[in-house]
Order: C-alpha cells, then structure tokens, then sequence
C-alpha cells in the first residue's frame, strides 16, 4: 500500500506562508495533479512530500508511515525535476542506474531495470551519450527513465513538461499518461498548466495561494468549479462571469442583468431566494451559450466585437452593457464584427456565484 | 516520435570577417614578441654557443670564401699578415690590432708628384693640425741593405694593389688621409684532425709574444652545445635548488587543497558575513610575494612573534634561531607555512566557482534517489568539481616552481634556495646568460612535463571508471 | 475536500524525534562552520596585523624582544618614515607607480579589443586563440625574463621604466583578455542590436549602451593588473639596476637592511594591494572563474 497522506501541512517562508494548512489523500495507485497558478505553494507542498524542504507544522505519511522529517532518501520516492537534473559527467546509462546503484543492486539487474526504462522511454539507443550532447526532451526522457527504473511506489514530478516546446509537449503528454497508466505508481503531479491537468490526472488539486481550493475529478471541477477562481482558472476560455441582481417576480426568483431576466433552474430557487434584492455573479461557458442571429424573447442582445476564426469553432467576443464576454460558435455560424448577436443561456450550464465569498452556490 | 534537433540555444550573426582578426591583431603581436620570441631565445641562450667556432677566409677580406673554422680556443701558428679596412663594428674580444695608412703626395726621384698609399711604417709624420691630425710627414728610410731602397706608394691602403709611384727615402710628404686598418693573419690550426688555413681578423685572436703563435679567442658561429646545461647540471647549488624545489611543491600543494577546499565549503555555507569571510580568504592573492616572505620573516626570525609567544606561554626559556644555516628544517617550515598563507586563496577561487557552478537541483536529485552526503560529495560533486581541480593543479604547480622572493625574504637565498633563485644567481652575481637561460628553461621543462602528466592522468582515471 | 476545522494533527513521536535531531545536527553544523570560518580569518588577518605592527611603531620598539602587537607598543609613523626615507625608496615607489600605471593602460588597450572580440564575434582560430592565451598563462616569468633582458640590453632600453612595464603587460596580458571577454559576455548582444535598430550606428551603439555596462568590469581589471604589476618582484629585480622599482629595490637590499627597514617594506607592499583588492572582491570570482576554462 502506498496511498499518501498530507494532513493539515504548513509551510512557511519567514513571514510568508507557502502552503497553509493543506491536507489531501492520495489513494494507492491514484494520480493526482497539484494545480495552480505561479506561486500558489503547489511545488513547496511537492518538495515538502519528497524531503526536499520539510513542513513546518503537519503530517506527511506514505503507506501509512509516517515520513514527515524523513530525509527524501528513506521515503522511497522518485522524482522528476522541473529542469531534469540530468547528472552531466554521466552517461544516460549511469543517470538511469543511479538511484538502482545506491539501492546497491546487483550489475544484472541493474542493467535489465536500466534497459528496460530505456525502453518505455524509446532511449535505448542513446545509453552511452552524455547529456550535453542531447536535445531538451531527450533530457527529458532520461530524468523519467531514471525516476521509473527506481520502481517505487510513489512517482513525484516537478512540472516535467513545461521546459519543452508546444508540439512536444502535446506528444510527451499522452505518452507520459499512457505510460504512468501502465506502471500505476501512486503519482502527484505539479503543474501550472491547466490543459495539462485536466488532460492526465484521475484527480486535480486546485491550489492558489497556499490554500487547496478544490479537489475533485477533472471534469468535475471543469463542470461544477467550487468558486470564481477555479471556473475562471480552469478551461479555454475562461468562464465568463456577468454581474446581476436577484429580485423576486411572479413568485420565481429570477436575475436581471441589465433588461434582461434569466430565470434559474428550480433546484437554485431557494438557494437564490436568499439573495433577494441582492448582486449576484452568473458564470457561463464559453462553448455553452446558444447563439442566435435574430432576436429572441430569452435572448440577451450582445454587440460582436471580435470574431477569432479558430478552425474547429469560432470565438467571439460579445460586449452587453459593461461586460464582455467569449462566446463559443460553430463556425457556419455567420456573424462578424460589430454585428449584433442574440445569446440564450441554458439555465443548467449557469454557475451562480457568491458575488462576496465567490464561492459557487450548489444545492445541498 | 519526431526527429529532434539539437537546437543552438543562441546565434550570433556573423559580422564582416575582418572585424575580430583586427581586434586580436595587437595581443598577438604582442603575445608573439612577449612570449613566442623570448621562449626561443631562451633555448637559444641555453644550447646555443654564439662564438664557437672561428671562420677563416680563403682571403683577407670579412665576406670572403670560407676556408674552414676553427674551434674557440684552438692553437694556431701565424703564417702573414695583412692590413685590410677595417669593418664598422665593435671589437668582440681578444686584441685589435690596427694599422694606419696615410694617402700621401711628393715627389718622386724624377721630381714628378706622386700620389698613393702608405703605411705608417713607412712614413713618419712631422706636421700635425690643430686637431692632431697628421698634415705632412717624411718617408722614413729602409733598414737593411737588401730592401728596395725606394717606397712604394699605393693605389689602395694595401700592399696588394698597385704602385703608384715611389719615393725615396726621406721624402717630405702632404698627409692627405689617414684610414686606420685592422690586421689580419693568415693563420693554420687543428680541427678534428684536419689542419685548417685561412685568413682570420686579429680581432679575434690572441696572439702571443713571439708573434708567430696564439689562439683562437672568440668564434663568430655559434653551434648547438651541451656546456651550459652541463655547466647547470654540475653547478654545486642545482642538486639542492632541484631537490627543494620538489620537496616544497610535495608539501605545499595538497595541503593548499585541502585548505582551499575548506575555504570553499564554508564560503558555500552561505552563512551570515558570507562577503566578510570571502573578503578575507582572498586578501593573500593581493599580496606580493616578497611582503609575504617579509611578514612571515617577522614571525620566524630570531626576535619575532613565534620566539615572542612561546617565551610568553612559558615554554621557552630563550629565543631559537630559526633562520639559521644549521636549522635547514626550520627554514623549509617557515617557507611552507608562507607559501600556504599566501598561494591557498589562488586555489580557493577556483574551487568557489567550481563548486558554484554545481545546480543545486542536481544535487537534491542525487539525495532523492538514494545517495547520502558522503555518496553526494562521492558521485557528483566531486566529479563535477574535477575540472576545476585539474585546471587549479596544474596552474599552482608550475607557479610553485617558480618560488623566489619567499625563500630569498626567509632565508637569503643562500642557505636554502631554489630553482628560481638559482637563476636569478646566474644571471645577476655570475652573469652567466647562457646558464641562467639553461635554469629557466629547466624550469620551463619540469613545468611542462608535470601538465602533461596531470592532463594523462585525469584521462586515464575517466577512461578506468565508466 | 478542502481543509477541515479538526484540530492539527501531530506527527508521530518518532517523526518528532527526528526532526529535533536534524535540527540539533543543522545547529551544530552551522556552529561548527563558522568556527572554522573564523579560524580561517584568523589565521589570514593575524600576520597581517603583526606586519602592521612592525611598521607602525618605533624602530627602537621593532628590535626589541620579545615581540608585542599593537595597540600594546607604541604607535608610531617612525619606522615607516625611517623606511620612505632610505635610499632608493622613493624613487623605486614612483618607479614602481609609473610602471604600473603603464602596465595597467597598455595592457587594458591591447587586451579590450581582444576580448571584445572573443565575447562577440565567432571566427575561424577563436578557439586556438583562447587556448593559446591560457597556455601562455602559464609560462614561468622565469624563462622569459632572462632573454628578455638580454634582448633589453642588447637594444639599449635596459634598466628603463616603460621597458619593464612593457614584460609586466605581457604578463598580464593573457589575465586580462580573459576577464574583459567575460565581462563582454556577460553584456547580450541583443542590447547592441536593440540600440541599432533605434537608429544608432554599431560604433554608437557600443558607446551608448555597452560601454556605461562593461566599465565596472573593466575597471575592476584595470586595478587588478596595476596590483599584479606593483607585486612583481621576479622580472623587476632581473630588469632593472638603476631605476629600480619598489620590490626589486626591497629584495635586493634585503640582506644587508636592518629590521626596521624590512618590516615597513613589507607592510608598504603589503597595504596597497589589500586596499585594492577589497575594493574589487566583487569582481574576484568572475575574473578567477572564468580562467578556469
């Protein structure tokens, strides 16, 4: 069993606090990615897991032992570094092999783990270079090799993706998945990429400041964002946030949002009737809102303002008043810029938002 | 999976060629003149031995065939003599001698004026001007009763030419010009075996009383020879300048390592006052290495601190003599504990930015997968640290060879001494060029031999361990 | 699945223990480090300060025994002042200030260009020129002094200030070129090519946006160059007889000066080097680092 367990961590730098509080489990096998903006703690609590700058206050244990001041090399991890930390007088064997000979394993089996990792790495070809004669990614794959030829049982890694270009991001990203898949190490994996996140982890942690904001499968979060941070945070484009006010019509509770009405679903009625006479913060996605050409009586009037051709879809930037916002078509959609656009909000895609706590409001 | 290239991480554009070879052009003039040139002088100096060998000339005259050479210092006979125009350039060495001819005009027995050349032996001058210069003189009668009783006039200042005309003995003359010439002497002598005849110019010989023998006494070609270095070899104070030599660089060096290596570690320690300490580690390299010997001498002399402290702490009764000729040892410890005070931050330096250049996430790498302190230092600092090492030894070596003012502060120079200062003694007390250049490129020699053996060394270490 | 209001959890007692042993073991280390840090210091300032000693105070005080240090003897400019006026002192100061001063702008003219040209351009014998830098580096003074004041003599600028400062450029030539491409690439060239774009030619470009950055650097080695050249003792004693500059002049007179003399020498020698080089310690570590290939 090597499910790990980070309870109530503090992290602090002097005055400022890195990570605040945090707890998380990780179940055996799990992946879970550490989300967050630059500067949210996610890569202090990482290296607070393997060793490398202990917690200050809380618990950190692995399989159930507790290892908090466990210096890294008795906790029985891997670790991929942000900038590989590729050891340079070494070949590609010898870094492969180095965490194996301080486990002082035996030459045969050192040489088969070694190949092996190689392998899954497609490096095989390239043991005896060494790494400044080697491309980024080919870097990149030996820090892997190396973290998987250890065969441990928790996998770190250290936003392993970010140093390489776009196209070969895109290709390390289903390579890598498929291949922790395969090796089913209990995994955190810290990024601050969001694609990223949402792509490989069986779980996201979302992480600003210091504080774990939401952790929930991807689609999850995607679909249901426990505040305004994460939907803004999470998905191409970002949600869209409108401010309206709540007021009491005809029995129903609805939101104006200049003359326009939206009436919520049933299940949030009570949930708003709170907020009588009171602002409230509508989010929306972009790819959720119909678009129409001509007017509608459920239809909110928008000005186009920009129109991005993206190939598979068309984005828009519609202006309504004081907001703007993105809006998803299909590109057979006609419309250019300065046109008018009429946009029905399909009451169960609306997240409704507390315009002070800006935590998202969801039934019971 | 795409073909990746190797991407240059920066490219400079290629600016109009000529650019950079014009902007190195004046260092390398100036590292050729400084450096390339005095190298090659120095060998020269070394094994070259400028007057070896004396050329003779088929006939008296300085651009004359070569009709042999004989060895400086050969025994030679003189077979004849003659005067020719002496050639501008300083008398190398042995006796110059010279004949003067004067151009004279008289008349002859006819009463008709004649004119030519005539050695001073033949005519004596009576008149000078006011600034001496012969004027006038008389013929000067013929000693013995065979001689032509006339005196023949020249065309050219020499006997070879042709007569112009004669004078009786006796005859006034106008002095017109005077040409002052050098001797030379048909000379025969041994090399090899092989007997040599040629002309040769007096300057270069020596000729004894009797006026038929002498000797060969400067050369004018040089010839690659071996005295020098000999000379250096069986020199009384090489043996013991060697051997102090080696046994300072045996006992300083891995001691300013090691000293260096501790420096580098507090100093990556990062602790507060981290500039401080780093200031003070580096003070000695600003020292001159004379100051050192001095400040050290304050320490080691007779009426210095090191006598001050122990008769202070009790336990001497009276001051020891340290820098003594009979307390060899004590002078070799005083010139190491300087030496280590002064060359360790040279070191240090080194190990700093080698040590610096070393990425902190390498060696948090290392600890996570498996390695503890000793196994860091062991498998990747070190390693990492080797080039560094390599460059520092290697540096600090061939300037231990060249210790000099320390030994000379501390001891004279005379008691204990070293290479450097064997040099120095050659060229400035014995001002022998030629030994002194044979001195230095022994130093140049051990210097260039320990570099390679470090560079072969290393290799082969990198080749044993894969 | 946020943080919850249960009260912290502690780590086990073992965990605790641990963690107190690290930290005792980090204490520790750390005390120890600065103990050694200073024993280090130590070691280097005490010398200094007996050297100080000796030269500060009276000349009567230098040959007493047993010896104490300042501020237990008194202080005086006696011994110092006994030194400045002694024969030869003077003008081998100024010898030495003269040779150094042209050292220092000889060697920075030639070695500027030369670095600048490492730093910036990529041409064919880069590499050999570099690598025939740091040989010579290491030549010993030795071997080109004598034939040198050979060839001195033989031209008739024998014993002559500016011949002297021509061999110490030399000497630090290869330094200097060395320290002056660093500092020059340390400078992106896309600063240069910024400031042509705007409109200056690359000449201007130099002048206005490299130079301002790279004259610290430059200065720092300038100073270093006129330290190495006041310490040199080796080709000074070899080169000079009349115009003796300061080392060359101490040494030679060594075995026959009094204490006194010796003492206030060295510290003479000593004190503006030190003043120097803690001017520019900052500089230090690229100068060194980057000598070392």
């Amino acid at each position: 069993m090597s499910d790990i367990k980070i309870e109530n961590v503090t992290k602090r730098f002097g005055n400022f606090v890195a990570v605040n509080d945090v707890s998380l489990i990780v179940a055996d096998h799990e992946f879970v990615v550490l989300l967050g903006p630059s500067g949210c703690g996610k890569t202090t609590l990482l290296r607070a897991i393997a060793g490398l700058g202990m917690a200050d206050e809380g618990r950190i244990s692995i399989g159930g032992k507790d290892v908090t001041y466990l210096p890294p090399r008795e906790r029985r991890i891997s670790m991929v570094f942000q900038s590989y930390a590729i050891f340079p007088h070494m070949n590609v064997f010898d870094n492969i092999a180095f965490g194996l000979k301080m486990q002082k394993l035996d030459k045969p089996e050192i040489e088969k783990r070694v190949r092996r990792a190689a392998e899954l790495l497609h490096i095989e070809a390239m043991l005896d270079r060494y790494p400044s004669k080697m491309s980024g990614g080919q870097r990149q794959r030996v820090a892997v090799a190396r973290a998987i030829a250890m065969q441990s049982q928790v996998l770190l890694m250290d936003e392993p993706l970010s140093n390489l270009d776009a196209l070969l991001r895109l290709e390390m990203r289903a390579e890598l998945k498929r291949l922790l898949a395969e090796l089913g190490a209990t995994t955190i994996y810290v990024t601050h990429d969001q694609i990223e996140a949402m792509s490989m982890g069986d779980r996201i942690a979302v992480m600003r400041d210091g504080v774990l904001e939401q952790v929930d499968h991807p689609t999850t979060i995607y679909d249901y964002p426990a505040n305004q941070f994460i939907g803004g945070f999470i998905g191409t484009p970002p949600m869209n946030f409108l401010e309206g006010q709540v007021q009491r019509e005809n029995g129903r509770t609805v939101v104006r949002i200049g003359d326009f009405a939206v009436t919520p679903q049933p299940v949030m009625q009570p949930l708003l009737a709170q907020y009588d006479g009171k602002p409230i913060v509508l989010g929306i996605r972009a790819e959720n809102m119909e678009t129409l050409s001509a007017p509608a009586d459920d239809a909110l009037k928008a000005q186009v303002l920009v129109v991005e051709p993206l190939g598979s879809q068309n984005l828009l930037t519609a202006v309504f008043g004081t907001h703007r916002m993105k809006v998803s078509t299909h590109p057979s959609f006609a419309t250019h810029a300065d046109a008018d656009v009429w946009l029905r909000f399909p009451v169960d895609n609306i997240r409704w938002i507390d315009p002070d706590t800006k935590q998202a409001l969801y039934p019971a | 999976m795409t073909n990746e290239s190797i991407v240059r991480t920066k490219t400079r554009r290629l600016k109009i060629q000529w650019a950079p070879y014009v902007l190195i052009l004046p260092s390398l003039i100036y590292l050729a003149t400084f450096f390339a040139w005095p190298m090659v002088r120095a060998i020269r100096l070394a094994v070259w031995d400028e007057g070896a060998l004396l050329t003779l000339r088929e006939e008296a005259a300085t651009r004359g065939q070569s009709a042999g050479a004989l060895p400086q210092g050969a025994s030679i006979a003189l077979l004849d003599r003659q005067s020719i125009i002496a050639e501008p350039g300083e008398p190398v060495g042995g006796e110059v001698l010279t004949e003067t001819w004067f151009r004279v005009q008289g008349n002859d027995s006819n009463g008709n004026p004649v004119e030519g050349w005539s050695p001073e032996s033949r005519v004596r001058v009576r008149a000078t001007d006011d600034e001496g210069a012969p004027t006038g003189g008389s013929i000067r009668p013929k000693l013995g009763a065979a001689a032509d009783p006339l005196t023949s006039l020249y065309a050219e200042p020499n006997e070879n030419s042709a007569v112009t005309g004669k004078l009786n003995s006796g005859a006034t003359v106008v002095i017109q010009e005077q040409a002052d010439l050098e001797v030379w002497f048909l000379i025969e002598g041994q090399r090899d075996g092989k007997t040599v005849t040629g002309w040769a110019p007096s300057r270069m010989l020596q000729i004894y009383g009797d006026g038929v023998s002498g000797r060969i006494d400067t050369g004018d070609t040089g010839q690659f020879t071996l005295t020098y270095i000999q000379r250096m070899l069986n020199d009384r104070f090489f043996r013991p300048a060697l051997s102090t030599t080696l046994l300072l660089m045996v006992i300083i060096i891995p001691v300013q390592f090691f000293l260096a290596i501790i420096m580098a570690l507090v100093i990556q320690a990062r602790l507060k006052f981290n500039t401080l300490f780093l200031a003070i580690f580096a003070i000695p390299l600003a020292a001159s290495d004379l100051a050192v010997g001095i400040v050290w001498y304050s320490i080691f002399t007779q009426s210095g601190y090191l006598n001050s402290v122990l008769q202070a702490l009790g336990l001497l009764s009276s001051p020891v003599a340290y820098l003594t000729a009979d307390t060899r040892h004590w002078i070799i410890v005083a010139i190491w504990l300087a030496e280590v005070w002064r060359a360790t931050a040279i070191v240090m330096v080194i190990v700093v930015s080698g040590l610096q250049a070393i990425s902190q996430e390498v060696l948090e790498a290392a600890e996570v997968f498996g390695a503890n302190l000793w196994q860091r230092v062991r498998h990747v600092i070190l390693p990492l640290l080797k080039p560094s090492l390599q460059v520092a030894l290697i540096l600090r070596t061939i300037l231990a060879l060249q210790v000099f003012a320390v030994v000379i502060a501390l001891s004279g120079g005379e008691v204990v001494t070293v290479l450097a200062n064997e040099t120095y003694r050659q060229y400035y007390t014995l001002r022998n060029m030629n030994v002194a250049a044979a001195y230095a490129g022994f130093i140049l020699l051990i210097s260039m031999f320990s570099a390679v053996i470090y560079l072969r060394m290393v290799r082969s270490q990198e080749e044993a361990n894969p | 699945m946020t943080t919850t209001n249960a009260p912290p959890v502690q780590v086990s007692d073992e965990m605790a223990q641990i963690r107190a042993r690290a930290r005792r073991r980090l204490l520790v280390g750390r005390a120890f480090t600065y103990l050694v840090g200073i024993v280090l210091a130590l070691w280097v300032l005490i010398p200094i300060w007996l050297i100080a000693s000796m030269a500060l105070t009276t000349p009567e005080t230098v040959r007493s025994y047993p010896k104490s240090v300042l501020p237990f003897i008194t202080f005086s400019f006696d011994t110092m002042q006994f030194f400045l006026q002694s024969r030869g002192i003077v003008p081998g100061l100024i010898n030495s200030v003269v040779v150094a001063v042209i050292t220092l702008v000889l060697s920075t003219l030639i070695a500027a260009p030369a670095g600048y040209a490492i730093s910036r351009y990529i041409f064919r014998g880069r590499d050999a020129f570099r690598l025939s830098i740091l040989a010579v580096r290491a030549f010993p003074v030795v071997i080109l002094s004598i034939p040198l004041a050979v060839t001195f003599i033989n031209l008739g600028i024998f014993d002559q200030v500016y011949s002297l400062a021509l061999m110490h450029t030399a000497l630090t030539l290869p330094t200097t070129i060395l320290v002056i491409s660093s500092v020059f690439a340390s400078i992106p060239y896309e600063l240069e090519e910024a400031a042509q774009v705007f409109g200056c030619t690359p000449v201007q470009a130099f002048r206005r946006v490299v130079l301002p950055l790279v004259l610290p650097g430059i200065a720092a080695s300038a100073i270093f160059t006129f330290v190495m050249s006041w310490n040199e003792v080796f080709a000074a004693t070899v080169l000079t007889v009349q115009n003796r500059t300061l080392p060359a002049q101490v040494l030679v007179s060594l075995r026959q000066s009094p204490e006194p003399y010796k003492f206030a020498g060295g510290f003479f020698m000593l004190l503006p080097s030190v003043i120097f080089i803690l001017f520019i310690r900052k500089y230090l570590f690229n100068m060194w680092g980057q000598i070392s290939k």
